[in-house]
């Protein structure tokens, strides 16, 4: 298992009429070496910019963060060999015109016979059962498939961790169940964000992220108890100022 | 998000004689196309020019409704083109410049709709390896054409889109209404393609 590593990490950015950074994470320190890791939180929590701390796509602001070793600023390009990332939204994800060639672009860096490269494009399409639909606009493709290719796109280069940000967020109850099946196959590393509580129930540990901050740190079960706490305890019904608050007329 | 039923790159599978001919050899086709536009003045051999590709597209099995999608978005422009011409310069004139550039399109449609974008890709990597000793990247070249080919669909579906929304609250004749979107949508699609590559370690510099 890849051990990931995270130091006094903050995440800040500038904006534009406000004389101070905004924080978007702030002292995180982390060691993470189990199988299956999950992170929830709220919308805006700093959740998305966490994972992508791991793949080298944000730069932290303060302290280091390493996988394996690897510095994931100086070591970008060994990074991304190493950490594979899947977006929320496949199409954000799939860049060219069909699955095949998605696949085959992912691999032409490190296969550079163009045979060699289809076969090993048909291999990882086939793992997903997306080979008969290789040739088909990433278009025409349902949201089950497109996120299942965008899997298949990233662990096409073998990646020890893989990264998943909200993958099941824009799936039905159907291909959120295929997807998480097909994660949990998965030889890799995982770590990933949802708001799909029972899928975070399955992970070994979980982070609940809130504000910037690593709120809970622990097993499944606590932190979703924790994460339930903390929203109950956010949840304020709007009083509509009804009885007793009429001004006289 | 409509319109990308025109896709540049949209390669039609098959096994016919074009399917199988040498990158090199459409490469040059398209190239000499290219020339045509400046060696053809004649107008009758411009069309039998334009006669002869449309027949080879069609021999490739691709179809001739891949073949109208490819020239269906500058039939407007070649329409004006066409109009001024004649007006300045005579019909004859005007006849040998349209055709000429259709001529280009369907050549270059030609090679797209028989060509894998991969072993387009390879092409263009070959092209630019002797650019290597400048240090160039010939895999960055081949990255750029690629989303050159992706992006320009994508640009005109989303114009589609902020079109039909502008229709929809009656502002299609406000320059704002569409521009703007566009313009906007184009920017956050650019930065997604710009995170997607850099998450796959592509167009990636080698590490210290």
């Amino acid at each position: 298992m890849s051990l990931i590593s995270l130091s006094t990490v903050g995440v800040r950015v500038a904006v534009d009429g406000h004389p101070d950074p905004k924080v978007l994470l702030q002292d995180v320190t982390l060691s993470l070496a189990e199988r299956r890791i999950g992170v929830i939180g709220a919308n805006g929590s700093g959740k998305s910019t966490l994972l992508r701390l791991l793949n080298g796509l944000v730069a932290p602001t303060e302290g280091t963060v390493t996988v394996n070793g690897l510095d994931t600023v100086r070591k970008v390009r060994s990074i991304r060999q190493q950490v594979g990332f899947v977006f929320t939204d496949p199409l954000s994800q799939l860049v060219m015109p069909t699955g095949r060639e998605d696949v085959e672009l992912s691999l032409r860096r490190s296969v550079r016979n163009g045979t060699e490269r289809r076969e090993r494009a048909d291999a990882a399409l086939d793992r997903f059962g997306l080979l008969p639909l290789a040739d088909q606009s990433i278009y025409e493709l349902s949201g089950g498939e497109r996120q299942l290719l965008a899997l298949a796109v990233v662990l096409a280069v073998e990646p020890d961790v893989l990264v998943l940000d909200e993958p099941s967020t824009l799936l039905d109850l159907r291909n959120r169940e295929l997807l998480r099946r097909t994660i949990a196959g998965l030889r890799q590393q995982i770590v990933m964000s949802t708001h799909d509580l029972e899928l975070a129930l399955e992970m070994d540990r979980v982070l609940v992220v809130e504000s910037g901050r690593i709120a809970f740190d622990g097993d499944a079960a606590a932190a979703v108890a924790h994460y339930r706490s903390l929203c109950a305890a956010g949840l304020e019904v709007p009083h509509s100022g009804g009885a007793g608050s009429g001004d006289a007329r | 998000m409509r319109g990308h039923g025109f896709l540049l790159a949209n390669y039609v599978a098959g096994r016919s004689l074009i399917h199988r001919t040498p990158l090199w050899l459409k490469f040059l086709l398209v190239v000499g196309c290219g020339m045509a536009s400046f060696l053809i003045v004649d107008w009758r051999l411009a069309a039998a020019a334009l006669t002869l590709m449309c027949a080879l597209f069609l021999l490739s099995g691709a179809g001739p409704a891949r073949l109208f999608r490819a020239v269906r978005p500058l039939l407007p422009v070649l329409l004006a083109i066409g109009v001024f011409q004649w007006w300045q310069l005579g019909a004859p004139v005007a006849a040998r410049i349209v055709l000429n550039v259709l001529l280009c399109v369907v050549a270059a449609s030609l090679l797209t709709a028989t060509t894998p974008l991969q072993r387009l890709l390879d092409g263009v990597v070959s092209l630019a390896r002797p650019f290597t000793r400048f240090g160039a990247d010939p895999e960055r070249f081949a990255l750029t054409i690629a989303i050159m080919l992706r992006s320009i669909p994508f640009i005109a579906g989303a114009y589609a889109d902020v079109r039909d929304s502008a229709r929809a609250r009656g502002l299609e004749r406000n320059p704002r209404a569409l521009v703007l979107p566009v313009f906007i949508t184009t920017v956050a699609y650019a930065r997604h393609t710009g995170d997607a590559l850099a998450a796959r370690g592509l167009g990636e510099p080698e590490d210290d």
